[in-house]
């Protein structure tokens, strides 16, 4: 896709917006108690500032940024999974939970179904084993139990 | 103590059986990773962080094994430049001109060993500059007091804006947002919550592993999912092996690049890949007969060298003034914050177990990196050959598990996606994340500093410049940030060198 400053002003407006919503959220701050004459408000203030400006400079000069776009359904894909998973985590436990979310990126990274699946159940246990049973850091175990 | 004792009281603990073995581990594991394409040195630690951390390892001994990874992801990083002609690293960028070249000529194995030595010497030349030039460093810190310390952050964010890559607006847009995501959670001054908007779990701030999991990690994987990113194998089996004359004819570059990339990497926002960049431009201008970008030996070295004498003078600000100067050693300061140890010139007399004997595992670790990739490169490089749908599903799994190991939480596993798909749209609209990275590891002693500095005087923030160490940083910051409207075209050439192709 061709070089375009529109990308630049949508995101010096939304660094505007955010700056902006910082100054706002620090004013609002309700401060009964300060162990120092500036308190917790000025900082995020002035920072919120200095974000706001920058916004305003993108917005003002921006420049071009060419977007190359490749697979972004195959992106979107592995996003969205990697939203869900942490919300199987628990009930299904780590091995299960992390299968699923490595099959859908072998699969967007162009692996063959049963080469996915396998490899995906494969390394899902590998890590369980050397995380949980060999470091001793408890993952999730789902349904086994504990 | 004078530097040479300290050192000796630094090898006595980096040199015990158990630090020495997580160095080799560190080495290892951080050569292997940073073999795999397009992952770089900040990946590799990354990675880990968050088991290193929840192993409840010594400080001392997670510094140790974290630094060798990072040192380890630098050797690795170059078997992907040479051989795939795909920079793990900005840093790395300037590698790929003449070894991906060297690479297709055949001589693959005799470019990886060349830079395997260049990164020695660059590696060890700055760790005996560092060692001695720490503690004096340390000893003028010790003075600075909280007007100081504001100044020298300001400074070195000048500097990002100015010397990194990127566009100035955008730069600064990514440490205020760095600074901002610093201060979710419960304000220490003064109990109040800041940004947490009624949840429960921000109260606490964002985890560290969290951040860099999300931000490095998970954007990668977006980002080679999106499959932009590609290249074919070069064959570095057989061909001409090297030969003694070419390393002693590399011997001035590598001296040269030394030097270039010392002075770079102690600046903060320089760092490694305007280092490498100066340092191969410097060498053309000296050694080019024509030769440069077909496969010329010096040309690989230059950057080489350069890369690795900066990667470890970015200790010196690090360990000395407990500011990073790079994304790594970032990362490294956020380790130790995470074992509530406040980086900084006191360092050295609190806790110089952790300063020495990271100083002393340095000189391990390049002696071990040297000894293990000569012979084994070949190994690590068929690590390349391991197909994609393999690869990036287990580093997918393994920073989730480890973010979860660290947090017990499937909350911040949702915040590491998050962060994760924000950061790949940063990515793809040219914000650069590595500013962001250091100030969030800043924000405290940044927002602490101005606070005590603002307490001392009563409110008066007069006192901001009211000694001379303050003036002279900010009159510098000053002149940092005016010099692209000064001189243009320096900052453009600056700029240019460290956005090379391929990052």
């Amino acid at each position: 896709m061709a070089a375009s400053a529109t990308f630049d002003r949508i995101v010096g407006a939304v660094f505007l917006l955010l700056g902006i919503g910082a100054m706002w959220h620090a004013q609002g701050l309700q401060v009964a108690f300060a162990a120092d004459p500036l308190g917790p408000k000025p900082f995020p203030a002035i920072v919120g500032a200095a974000l706001a400006v920058a916004g305003a400079a993108l917005v003002v000069r921006s420049g071009r940024v060419a977007w190359q776009s490749g697979a972004w359904v195959k992106v979107a894909a592995v996003a969205a999974a990697a939203i869900v998973y942490p919300l199987l985590l628990v009930p299904l436990g780590f091995i299960a939970a992390t299968s699923l979310l490595s099959l859908v990126l072998a699969r967007a990274l162009g692996g063959g179904w049963w080469q996915s699946v396998v490899a995906s159940v494969i390394l899902s246990a590998a890590i369980f084993a050397v995380i949980d049973l060999m470091l001793g850091l408890p993952l999730p175990r789902g349904p086994m139990g504990h | 103590m004078d530097a040479l004792g300290s050192l000796a009281y630094g090898f006595g603990i980096a040199l015990t059986p158990f630090n020495l073995l997580l160095a080799l581990v560190g080495a290892a594991l951080g050569t292997a990773i940073g073999a795999l394409p397009g992952i770089g040195p900040i990946n590799a630690i990354v990675l880990l962080l968050p088991l290193c951390f929840s192993l409840h390892l010594p400080p001392e001994s997670a510094l140790i094994m974290l630094a060798g990874l990072y040192y380890g992801s630098g050797y690795g990083g170059r078997i992907s430049s040479i051989l795939l002609n795909i920079p793990g690293d900005p840093g790395l960028a300037m590698t790929t001109i003449d070894g991906y070249p060297l690479a297709q000529q055949g001589r693959g194995a005799a470019a990886l060993a060349l830079s395997g030595i260049g990164s020695f010497v660059g590696g060890t030349l700055t760790v005996v500059l560092l060692t001695l030039l720490a503690v004096p460093l340390a000893r003028l810190a010790v003075r600075f007091g909280p007007a100081e310390y504001v100044s020298l952050m300001v400074l070195s964010f000048a500097l990002l804006s100015t010397m990194g890559q990127g566009r100035i607006a955008k730069t600064w847009a990514s440490i205020a947002i760095g600074l901002l995501l610093a201060m979710v959670g419960v304000d220490g001054g003064s109990g109040v919550e800041r940004f947490t908007f009624g949840s429960l779990e921000l109260l606490g701030g964002i985890d560290f592993t969290t951040l860099t999991i999300g931000l490095f990690a998970v954007s990668e994987i977006l980002i080679v999912v999106e499959g932009l990113h590609g290249g074919r194998i070069a064959d570095f089996k057989g061909g001409e092996r090297l030969r003694l004359p070419e390393v002693v004819g590399c011997i001035p570059t590598m001296l040269r690049a030394t030097g270039i990339g010392f002075l770079a990497g102690v600046l903060p926002g320089t760092g490694a890949a305007v280092a490498s960049a100066l340092a191969y431009t410097a060498e053309k201008r000296i050694s080019d007969r024509g030769t440069f970008g077909k496969g010329d030996m010096r040309g690989l070295a230059a950057p080489e060298t350069a890369d690795n004498a900066a990667q470890t003078a970015s200790m010196v600000p690090m360990l000395a003034l407990g500011i990073p100067g790079s994304g790594t050693t970032a990362v490294l300061l956020g380790a130790l914050m995470m074992y509530s140890i406040t980086p900084g010139p006191l360092l050295f007399t609190q806790r110089p177990e952790i300063a020495w004997g990271l100083i002393a595992s340095m000189y391990i670790g390049n002696i071990m990196l040297l000894l293990l990739n000569l012979p084994l490169v070949g190994l690590f490089a068929r690590l390349l050959l391991v197909p994609y749908w393999i690869l990036f599903p287990a580093i997918l799994a393994l920073s989730y598990a480890g973010v979860y190991a660290a947090t017990n939480s499937a909350f911040e596993l949702v915040l590491t996606t998050v962060i994760g798909v924000v950061a790949y749209v940063m990515r793809k609209v040219e914000i650069p994340l590595i500013p962001l990275l250091i100030a969030f590891v800043l924000e405290r002693l940044l927002e602490d500093n101005l606070r005590r500095a603002l307490s001392l005087s009563d409110g008066s923030p007069t006192i901001l410049f009211a000694s001379p160490f303050a003036i002279v940083f900010w009159v510098l910051a000053a002149v940092v940030l005016l010099l692209p409207l000064i001189a243009p075209r320096l900052r453009r050439r600056v700029r240019d060198m460290s956005e090379s192709e391929g990052t």
